[in-house]
């Protein structure tokens, strides 16, 4: 069974040899595909997957880099409505929604969050607890990719590291990241 | 009047098939470069194409449902697909196939995995001959494989049909059309009927031997969808493969 190609209602193994995971799916003791792809045993964990090619729907894991719109702003929580997972660029994610606490937001202490993002901010972010879908924005390339002015909502440009609104010269700051209006992910 | 056409002669239709054959199948996977899935099919005359978009943002919004993925399926012939030009756009007729197909997929559809979503699937008619609902919706189970979308198992249709009082598999055109009977399914492999249609007579002996029939058909087409499905999983593997070996 193992490396072989499954197709979704093939059997991958029976629930008393193996624990089910991803990508199938258990019904009367056995093990199904629910997706095309490769079969993949854990003989430590004695758990069996299914490998889906490259063009599925992207899961959400822990380590990856996603994309998202601030939408809400707390004390100290900032939340997002995802994007775009990197290198899913074509599968957009649907309606997911994630937070970056006060802590995560950088590696140092951050007194006033509204000092790192703003509202309808785009950002760039790393995936710490695919569960929960909590997010951390520490590092050089994470963080702030896209801003708007607070008073006029036109874009933010970014004059010698600072952010300033061409209309209304209006400065402000966020937690920028190294790739702020490049419009790379 | 004209005389009674026979359809059967010595066994062997007018098409030169038996009354246990179907057309022949051809199938083509990942057509469309701007669809999640999308697929290629034709039945005999029958000429469709699929095209899977999603999980993605239901819009309207009021549609979307908190706990689970929506599915949507289109279906529509081509202007062009029938002798006669066909007006453009959806009709009762569409509306209805639409229905029945989206009902024969989505049992399977693993849907709970992608709440306040949906999953669009749109069949094109280009060329009919009888039979267009079950090629759309074997083109259709093909291209949610295709997308990668999370499904029991995929589906397989086929028609059954009652010419000159025999019954007979996959009837074409003009069997359809003049016959006495055409009965639609679809199915699992596992033999799970998803879609059931009837029009026209049958006794219940009729029918049971045309629900046999379909069902075989059903399994001959599964076994189609599945060798392009593996074939094309292959491929891309082996390009993968490649690719790495380049770099």
């Amino acid at each position: 069974m193992e490396n072989s190609i499954v197709l979704p209602g093939d059997v991958v193994g029976s629930t008393e040899e193996f624990v089910a995971g991803h990508d199938t799916y258990v019904a009367g003791g056995y093990i199904y595909a629910s997706t095309t792809g490769q079969v993949e045993i854990d003989r430590e964990r004695r758990s069996a997957r299914v490998i889906t090619k490259s063009n599925a729907p992207p899961r959400l894991q822990n380590g990856d880099i996603v994309v998202g719109e601030v939408i809400d702003m707390k004390e100290s929580l900032v939340i997002l409505s995802l994007a775009v997972k990197k290198g899913y660029e074509s599968r957009p994610i649907s309606d997911e929604e994630a937070t970056i606490h006060i802590s995560n937001v950088k590696n140092s202490y951050v007194k006033d969050l509204r000092q790192m993002f703003g509202l309808r901010d785009i950002v760039k972010a790393k995936i710490i607890d695919e569960r929960q879908l909590r997010l951390f924005t520490g590092d050089e390339e994470l963080g702030v990719i896209k801003a708007y002015c607070s008073r006029c909502m036109s874009d933010l440009r970014l004059k010698e590291g600072k952010l300033e609104c061409p209309t209304c010269h209006n400065s402000e700051t966020r937690k920028l990241s190294r790739d702020y209006g490049l419009g790379v992910i | 009047m004209e005389d009674k056409i026979t359809f059967i002669k010595d066994g062997i239709r007018l098409d030169g098939r038996r009354v246990d054959e179907a057309r022949p199948i051809k199938v083509e996977v990942g057509v469309l470069a701007r669809a999640d899935g999308s697929c290629y099919l034709e039945m005999g005359n029958n000429k469709v194409i699929a095209a899977v978009y999603g999980p993605r943002e239901v819009h309207p919004r009021h549609l979307q449902e908190v706990s689970r993925a929506i599915v949507r399926y289109r279906y529509n012939m081509a202007s062009f697909s029938v002798e006669e030009r066909r007006r453009p756009g959806p009709d009762r007729r569409s509306y209805e196939l639409s229905k029945v197909s989206r009902e024969a997929l989505s049992p399977v559809i693993l849907t709970s995995y992608f709440p306040r979503s949906v999953i669009d699937i749109f069949v094109e008619v280009l060329q009919a001959d009888a039979g267009t609902r079950t090629a759309g919706i074997n083109a259709a189970s093909v291209a949610l494989a295709d997308a990668g979308i999370p499904m029991k198992s995929l589906i397989s249709s086929c028609a059954a049909g009652k010419v000159d009082d025999q019954i007979v598999l996959d009837p074409m055109k003009e069997e359809d059309n003049f016959g006495q009977a055409d009965m639609p399914i679809a199915m699992t492999p596992g033999g799970e009927i998803t879609l059931l249609q009837m029009d026209g007579h049958m006794t219940v002996e009729e029918s049971h031997r045309a629900m046999e029939l379909a069902m075989k058909g059903c399994r001959d087409i599964y076994n189609m969808q599945r060798k392009v499905l593996i074939d094309r999983y292959s491929q891309m593997e082996n390009a993968t493969r490649q690719e790495e070996a380049v770099i």
